[in-house]
């Protein structure tokens, strides 16, 4: 008893160090993990052996693969180039450009990482709205709303789906019939009310457009050969997530695998590729899922399970909803990856109790991947845009999000509260 | 041979007090690439340079493109101007600490504190912390250049 209340401390101060920022993430969550795992040696709760098992290294594979592999496509210049490319095609249409901006970058952060799709596109953004005498504020802000959006969709879009889909055994063909489809029609609605929301500012012709139609998409594809081979793996490694069941592999040993190749392939700068990984992203889901293993073997899941199960009562539908409201708040104010690894237990408590909790994970989906759309640190890829947007003319402000942001959130959430309840039955 | 031997005495520098559009006159009128801010008593409180002030022309979001080549024409880029009030604002919002040597320092630390921080201009200043110079990478290069007109050749 008295170990499971002291691994709750542990956890309940880790999770307000990282929460009010007081420590670093990845270095709470080091701390956290040593003490915990320190706690069970002692009290023998949880052994070394037993840490270590908790560590779900088939997330931690698939993201490290597919980092590897973004980390190999960066150099290249591919994603400058699309976007080039995007401001093109737009003619320097302001509603155009809007689409075309959103659409590169929400198909790129369905397949790779949000953060990175975003830290190169949001320059070359910001390089064409003052090229065309445009405020960039509208386009950076739809790239970063619209790529957690679109982040919701794939198995591999969002690091809370590897967790989730590794956590409950959703394929990636679950997220296909499942998520995407609640994805497009929030994704539509997002748009549609971001082209309300900066009306003013897209009913601006922009004063300069020929020279937006002198850039040359081409000349900033630096290395095309590395570029179509990283492209074609990825494409193979997608197609391989599609048949992972027949096939019987994990989604990391298909993205392990797609990195290998690739850096066959291509032979890159071995430290070069390294280097661009965030690894200090790993090393925090790592710590997390020590802490989680403790918590677990120190009993205070079972006690959480217990004080749950009035949750009984309440008709599911309704849980499932809840789920998606609550999660989101969390997730608008906090990082979704300690929420959605916190909750993973919980949830897996109550499955072990005999509620049905397959409609919950997918609550907790879009819970955790809509809920960061609602302020300005809700997610990574909002802190990016924010923080390069201070290198422009003008700045995107907490309050403006709150004005633009948080209207995308609630309405993402709404669309997913309505279709999650109108086809309850396909999320059983 | 010592800093204080080749650098400028004749420094112009601009009062902690002025404004952005001060300074950028006294840039155009003396046709200088670095100005130090000086406080009442004389005193080097930083140093801005032309760089500083033309990022509100070109904001610094150009650094984060790894390259140009793709863009043919900056459009609207080239016309922007700072606003009236963005000019108003004082000199020191574009200020940064000043890299500086003793004006007894050598030229061979003069150059490398240049290449290491990336200036063209390095205040010099005396030890009681008075402004006493100016010293470019031309004056202090071939300063160090001339230098080698006393190294005898192999033939001599």
């Amino acid at each position: 008893m008295i170990a499971g209340w002291l691994a709750a401390l542990i956890f309940l101060v880790s999770l307000w160090l990282i929460l009010s920022e007081k420590l670093n993430r990845t270095i709470t969550s080091m701390i956290g993990a040593a003490a915990i795992a320190a706690l069970g040696l002692i009290l023998s709760f949880y052994s070394e052996e037993e840490a270590l098992a908790a560590i779900d290294f088939n997330t931690i594979g698939l993201l490290l693969g597919m980092m590897t592999l973004v980390a190999m496509l960066e150099p290249t210049g591919f994603i400058e180039f699309l976007a080039v490319w995007a401001g093109r095609v737009s003619r320097g249409h302001p509603v155009r450009l809007l689409v075309m901006l959103g659409t590169v970058t929400t198909v790129f952060s369905m397949f790779l990482d949000n953060v990175t799709t975003v830290v190169l596109i949001a320059p070359v953004t910001i390089l064409i709205c003052e090229i065309l005498g445009i405020n960039p504020i509208p386009y950076l802000m739809a790239e970063a709303l619209l790529s957690d959006t679109g982040g919701v969709a794939t198995l591999v879009g969002d690091p809370p789906n590897v967790l989730i889909a590794s956590a409950a055994g959703f394929s990636f063909n679950d997220f296909l019939t499942h998520s995407l489809p609640v994805v497009l029609v929030a994704w539509l609605t997002a748009l549609g009310l971001l082209r309300f929301l900066f009306r003013k500012e897209l009913a601006l012709k922009p004063p300069n457009t020929d020279a937006v139609m002198k850039l040359s998409p081409l000349e900033a594809l630096d290395d095309w050969r590395t570029a179509r081979r990283i492209l074609i793996v990825l494409a193979l490694a997608v197609l391989a997530f599609f048949f992972e069941e027949p096939l019987h592999v994990s989604p990391a040993f298909i993205a392990m695998t797609a990195a290998a190749v690739a850096l066959v392939w291509v032979r890159p700068n071995i430290q070069d590729t390294l280097r661009r990984i965030d690894w200090s992203v790993l090393v925090f889901f790592g710590g997390l899922f020590v802490m989680v293993g403790g918590l677990e073997a120190a009993g205070v899941l079972d006690l959480l399970v217990d004080g749950l199960e009035r949750l009984d009562s309440i008709p599911p539908v309704w849980l499932g909803v809840i789920m998606i409201w609550l999660v989101a708040g969390l997730s608008a104010f906090v990082d979704n990856v300690p929420i959605t690894i916190a909750l993973i237990p919980v949830l897996e408590g109550l499955g072990a109790s005999g509620m049905n909790i397959e409609p919950l994970w997918w609550a907790l989906v879009f819970g955790a991947g809509f809920g960061g759309n609602g302020t300005i640190i809700g997610s990574t890829a909002n802190i990016v845009v924010a923080s390069l947007s201070e290198r422009t003319r003008t700045p995107i402000t907490s309050a403006l999000w709150n004005k633009r942001g948080l209207p995308v959130m609630l309405a993402t959430c709404t669309v997913a509260s309505i279709l999650y309840a109108l086809f309850y039955p396909l999320f059983e | 041979m010592l800093i204080r031997d080749c650098m400028k005495q004749n420094v112009r520098s601009v009062p902690d007090t002025a404004t952005i559009r001060q300074a950028a006159a006294l840039f155009v009128k003396y046709h200088i690439g670095m100005l130090p801010v000086l406080s009442s008593a004389g005193g080097l409180v930083g140093v801005v340079g032309l760089r500083d002030l033309l990022t509100l022309e070109l904001p610094d979001f150009f650094e984060l493109l790894p390259e140009l080549d793709f863009v043919h024409d900056f459009g609207a880029v080239e016309t922007t101007r700072p606003t009236p009030q963005q000019l108003d604002q004082p000199v020191v919002t574009k200020m940064h600490p000043a890299t500086f040597v003793l004006e007894t320092d050598g030229l061979l630390k003069a150059y490398a504190l240049m290449l290491k921080h990336r200036l063209h201009d390095l205040p010099v200043v005396s030890s009681s912390g008075q402004l006493v110079g100016v010293a470019s990478r031309v004056d202090i290069g071939t300063a160090i250049l001339a230098e080698w007109q006393s190294v005898g050749g192999e033939s001599a």
